[in-house]
């Protein structure tokens, strides 16, 4: 037995059918607003608020925006002003218990990355308000081309901050219970349940992106590829329209913006994503803009997510959901770029070397 | 303090951006209060000497047009143009992707020498231009935040970022996956991603993004599945003047 496999059998576990979780979706409804995947469009998924638990979507490769999008909204208005008066207001943040249902390993991943940098230095009083009273339950999921979170050390059955978990089985699901606050919500829905006492043994699973090193090594590889010709290589076929930063779960940059009503009196400020892919987003009064290239934004984005916050938090900053390659209208792969650096850096050693 | 005296002009276009200001209806008498329209030929018969603000839609595309953009930048304090073809010459400009002389034959026939006729081009190409507001036509609620800015005394926001990253921001599905054809991620936002949002792709109304890749831009069009032909000839439906979109040579895909 993996480690892995030791750390789920020692959680409480029950063994549901589909028709059973749809049950749990309903039983969690009437304990606090339930929010999960929904179908949006031909082949497009967001997490939505559950009306009929039928229509949640249990298996599904990723949804469009991360689960970011609770905590840290798209758009989001962040003082009401009156400039006749010079007087603001706060609009309230309610501190309210949600639960996020049918949760992916790398988002729960992705939020305690978004926690690290909301509560360093000045925190961030409206993120942390909203991820307060949050919980989560999780689901395992099939990896599809784009996915490599394996490689950047979370699997797919990793459970942490979860409460509880839905582990696929041929026959429908395990429901492990992770957390007491978890325990707690299945009162009331367990009661003709008797736990699984059947050892789990996990099937390993087939992530199709890979990255060639072992994720302990890849902040050193950062060390030596800032003047690599890969840099230029992805810069010549991006086209620089933001998709990876904004669909990424652990980027948090936003722009604010002020505007004022007709009566030129009463306004909003309003913060909106933002991404360092985009070619106004180092720009300063004057005009001069210190990431000018695609080629040095690029490198900018990659080196936010394995070398800059990854020095300061030991963690990794990419957790490998694969969105930026999904979604990227020009198919550049975050897993091709990695390994590409490490090529380079291999190389590079290989002539030192001589 | 008297209200700002702001003005609107037309020249090479199809008036639809001045069409779209009365469409705002809500706003039309909250923007009164604001300033006084002192000009404005497709809804009065007022004219006057100076403007605080003088908004101008269309391309430079005649002699008389020059003239006029002269005399309406010495009496204009600030100078706004209005709409793609005002801000890059738009769909008028790819006349002068083919000879004037056949452009000319086929518009007014046997009558060509009485319509003299240039190379059609931005109003910036003529005057300074103090701001642009994009689209096809513009959008209102851009229009409002650049009239309120300069009203309040401070420089509007023009966003610079492709129409990619409203559709994210909307989570719109993108239609580029849908299997259809998208300009969106080289040409700029401002719009709301109207188009996507609404099942239709984006033709790039609003030009490109400044240091747009259209190298990459052709690549990417030809990895969903569409010809360099066809790639090139809808980026320049409106930035036919971008002399890069025939240039740029894409050596991937």
């Amino acid at each position: 037995m993996n480690a892995l496999e030791e750390k789920l059998n020692r959680f409480v576990k029950y063994r549901i059918s589909e028709e059973d979780v749809r049950l749990l979706i309903d039983h969690l409804k009437q304990k606090a607003p339930v929010y999960a995947p929904h179908n949006s469009g031909e082949a497009s998924f967001s997490y939505e608020l559950v009306e009929k638990s039928t229509d949640v979507v249990l298996q599904y490769p990723r949804t469009m925006q991360p689960i970011k999008k609770f905590f840290l909204p798209p758009k989001e208005v962040l003082l009401n002003f009156n400039i006749k008066d010079n007087t603001y207001s706060k609009p309230e943040v309610p501190e309210e218990t949600r639960i996020f249902f049918g949760i992916h390993s790398y988002e729960m991943a992705s939020l305690k990355r978004l926690d690290y940098s909301f509560t360093q230095g000045h925190r961030e009083s409206n993120y942390i308000s909203r991820r307060k009273y949050a919980i989560f339950v999780g689901i395992s999921y099939e990896p599809d081309e784009s996915h490599f979170s394996k490689s950047v050390g979370i699997d797919v059955e990793e459970t942490e901050g979860f409460d509880l978990f839905l582990l696929k089985n041929d026959t429908g699901y395990f429901l492990l219970e992770i957390t007491e606050t978890g325990k707690k919500l299945l009162d009331g829905y367990k009661e003709n349940l008797v736990p699984d006492r059947e050892e789990l043994k996990l099937e390993p699973l087939r992530f199709k992106s890979k990255i060639k090193y072992h994720h302990n090594r890849l902040p050193s590889v950062f060390d030596h590829v800032y003047k690599s010709k890969v840099w230029e290589k992805y810069a010549e076929i991006c086209v620089g329209c933001g998709t990876c930063n904004l669909l990424c779960s652990t980027c948090y940059c936003f722009d604010i913006r002020d505007e004022v009503e007709l009566d030129a009196e009463h306004g909003s400020r309003t913060r909106y994503w933002d991404g360092c892919m985009l070619n106004t987003f180092a720009e300063v009064a004057g005009g001069e803009n210190f990431r000018g290239s695609l080629a040095r934004r690029t490198r900018h984005r990659l080196y936010r997510k394995f070398r800059y916050i990854t020095a300061k938090s030991e963690m990794l900053h990419c957790v490998g959901c694969g969105r930026c390659s999904h979604y990227c209208p020009v198919g550049i792969s975050m897993t091709d770029i990695v390994n590409d650096l490490i090529a380079d850096h291999e190389e590079k050693q290989k002539r030192e070397k001589i | 303090m008297s209200k700002p005296r702001i003005a609107f002009f037309d020249f090479t276009s199809c008036e639809g951006c001045q069409l779209n200001k009365l469409n705002l209806e809500n706003d039309l008498l909250s923007l009164l209060e604001l300033v006084d329209i002192v000009e404005f030929r497709e809804a009065m018969d007022d004219t006057a000497d100076t403007y605080d603000v003088a908004f101008i839609e269309g391309s430079i595309s005649t002699p008389t047009c020059v003239k006029r953009i002269y005399d309406i930048r010495r009496r204009a304090k600030v100078l706004v143009s209005l709409g793609s073809c005002a801000v890059l010459g738009g769909v008028n400009a790819m006349k002068n992707l083919h000879p004037a002389d056949w452009v000319q034959e086929a518009v007014y026939g046997e009558d060509k020498y009485l319509f003299p006729s240039m190379p059609v081009q931005p109003v910036s190409a003529y005057v300074k231009v103090d701001y642009e507001i994009r689209g096809c036509p513009m959008s209102t609620p851009e229009f409002l935040h650049v009239l309120k800015s300069i009203v309040l005394g401070r420089k509007p926001e023009i966003f610079d970022h492709a129409v990619c990253v409203e559709c994210k921001l909307h989570e719109n599905e993108c239609v580029l996956d849908k299997g259809m054809f998208c300009l969106g991620p080289v040409s700029r936002a401002g719009c709301e991603a109207v188009c996507p949002e609404n099942g239709q792709y984006c033709t790039g109304c609003r030009g490109l993004v400044s240091n747009a890749n259209i190298a990459g831009a052709v690549g990417m069009l030809k990895r969903h599945g569409f010809s360099e032909q066809e790639a090139r000839k809808k980026l320049q439906m409106y930035s036919s003047l971008n002399k890069l979109i025939n240039e740029a040579e894409c050596r991937h895909a």
